[in-house]
């Protein structure tokens, strides 16, 4: 059996001088108040858009599971209440299933950066045993001090805004986003591969060697059964971050002879962790259906060690795209889509 | 049907940690946490007793994770000090796949998830699915002391394709089963093990997997 991404809805907010193509569906609410009160409002907003494109019988989502993929879980609403115990993880997941009114068996994924990504896999994995016919996949990454602080102390952080392969790139910005994807035994793309590896020399560096970028790329277009050549979208990692886009565009230049169009998300929504995976998944089929591979926000001037230059294209014909995450700790995963 | 190998239980006191590290490993495991060193002490326990012969998947799971680094890394942020980074490292438990691919044996897929009590059978499903794609999965529950001196928890175990001395499936019936939880069905299963004479049936989450000597 195979599994599609069937529909997609995000939440977030698009940088200030980012193209309005790259923006999310729903804007986020202000921060404050009620922490725990605004993720679930925002659940909502986002179940009620997902399901709209989904097209999927009501009587489909109270047995539906659902795979969160976060790094922070409900971080954010600890640091509103420190005197509170820190409960389990799953119990952030579960609450905002119950949002989107799916009561099935829920987890809660945490791979770091990849953690919506793995979700993802995972999710694939039960439909293609058999295991469930559809399942709900999310990417939350919501505000806390502690990301932010946490990020800031390892130095990587930009001092103004993301430049992904930018000549002038200083770091990553970070990004708030509620992502959703529903996964289904049909779709209009087709989940041909998800490759993941692990760089052993990337304990507590910020981004994997450009071995384990290219192992990656080459796993998934070898489970796809493709060659580079037949690829016409590349969805980028790169994020700003000096060595890591780095990093990146030498495993890509490795990896294909002729340069696909490319894209990144990062310049417009920010570097959403553990949600960027579903979030820039919904960023960009929405804008693969108007027919369009958005502009890069945030580059402007091509850097000659880098050597990628990320352009918008209209009408490109785009069936088949390679989409690069990378997290924390040496994980890269690259997932194969191809539009059926 | 899939057969499961080398099920290991450790639980040791908080406080013996290091040193059970320091003696299997040679040494500190330079910046990684308390809760990534526990998984890598229980997955290579499981290991040594059923050594990767191929594609090795990773799947392991746990109710806080590790709660003890993020307690400290709030209470840093909430007093206004600089989050030490390593401290922020230590909140991260999908760490412990990268600490395993450092001692030679790399994951081809990894993932950590936190999981509701009831709902272990999940793990073994989606494990049974990555054998399409790995030799073997390292399976695991791996939990903090919930308090400075209680116990640690890092029970593994390894399910493979090829015939072993321990089957298991999914059973199609939960009735008949004995309740078990993501904490303890691991460990009923290496208790088991020590003399399997009939088959061992659990269920959790309306789900039940039947354990049984010989394939």
């Amino acid at each position: 059996m195979a599994s599609f991404v069937r529909a997609a809805a995000v939440a977030g907010a698009l940088a200030p001088d980012a193209p309005p193509d790259a923006a999310p569906d729903l804007v986020l609410p202000p921060v404050g108040g009620d922490w725990m009160g605004r993720a679930e409002t925002v659940a909502r907003a986002v179940g009620d858009a997902l399901k709209s494109r989904a097209g999927l019988d009501e009587r489909e989502w109270p047995a539906m599971p659902c795979l969160v993929g976060s790094s922070s879980h409900f971080i954010g609403a600890r640091e509103a209440q420190p005197e509170a115990e820190l409960g389990p993880p799953v119990e952030f997941a579960a609450r905002l299933a119950r949002c989107f009114g799916a009561a099935g068996p829920v987890m809660m994924v945490n791979t770091a950066c990849t953690s919506g990504l793995t979700a993802l896999a995972l999710a694939r994995d039960l439909i293609d045993a058999g295991r469930c016919r559809h399942v709900l996949v999310l990417g939350v990454e919501l505000a806390n001090r502690l990301s932010s602080i946490g990020f800031g102390a390892l130095g990587l952080l930009s001092a103004s805004t993301a430049k992904p392969c930018d000549r002038d790139r200083d770091g990553l910005v970070l990004g708030e986003a509620f992502g959703a994807l529903l996964v289904s035994g049909s779709g209009a793309w087709r989940i041909a591969a998800a490759a993941t590896e692990i760089d052993p020399s990337g304990f507590a560096a910020p981004a994997p060697n450009e071995d384990v970028f290219a192992r990656a790329m080459r796993a998934a277009l070898s489970a796809a059964g493709w060659q580079a050549a037949e690829v016409d979208l590349l969805k980028l990692q790169a994020g700003g971050s000096p060595t890591g886009d780095l990093a990146e565009a030498r495993a890509i230049r490795r990896t294909f002879a002729s340069l696909p169009h490319m894209v990144s998300f990062k310049g417009a929504i920010g570097h959403t962790l553990g949600a960027s995976g579903p979030a820039e998944l919904a960023l960009l089929l929405a804008a693969l259906s108007r027919g369009r591979v958005p502009p890069t926000a945030g580059f402007r001037h091509a850097d000659a060690e880098v050597g990628l230059a990320p352009e918008a294209a209209d009408g490109a014909p785009v069936r088949r795209v390679l989409f690069n995450l990378a997290g924390f700790g040496g994980h890269v995963a690259s997932l194969a889509l191809a539009r059926e | 049907m899939i057969t499961l190998a080398a099920p290991t239980v450790v639980r040791i006191g908080a406080a013996e940690l290091a040193p059970r590290v320091r003696a299997r490993f040679g040494g500190e495991l330079r910046r990684a946490g308390t809760f990534a060193q526990l998984c890598l002490l229980g997955a290579q326990a499981c290991l040594d007793a059923a050594p990767p012969r191929g594609a090795l998947g990773m799947l392991w799971a746990s109710s806080r994770g590790a709660v003890g680094a993020a307690r400290t890394a709030l209470a840093e942020a909430a007093n206004g000090e600089p989050v030490m980074p390593f401290t922020l490292v230590a909140t991260l438990p999908h760490l412990a796949a990268t600490l395993l691919a450092q001692r030679g044996a790399p994951p081809t897929r990894a993932a950590f998830v936190h999981i509701a009590p009831p709902d272990w059978p999940s793990l073994l499903g989606l494990a049974q699915a990555w054998l399409t794609g790995c030799e073997q999965v390292l399976l695991g529950w791996v939990e903090e002391a919930a308090e400075k001196h209680g116990t640690h928890q890092s029970d593994w175990c390894v399910l493979q394709k090829e015939p072993g001395e321990l089957s298991c499936e999914p059973l199609r019936e939960a009735r008949g089963a004995l309740p078990a939880t993501s904490a303890d069905w691991l460990a009923r299963v290496a208790a088991w093990t020590a003399a399997p004479r009939e088959p061992l049936a659990l269920r959790g989450g309306g789900e039940a997997w039947r354990f049984a000597a010989g394939r």
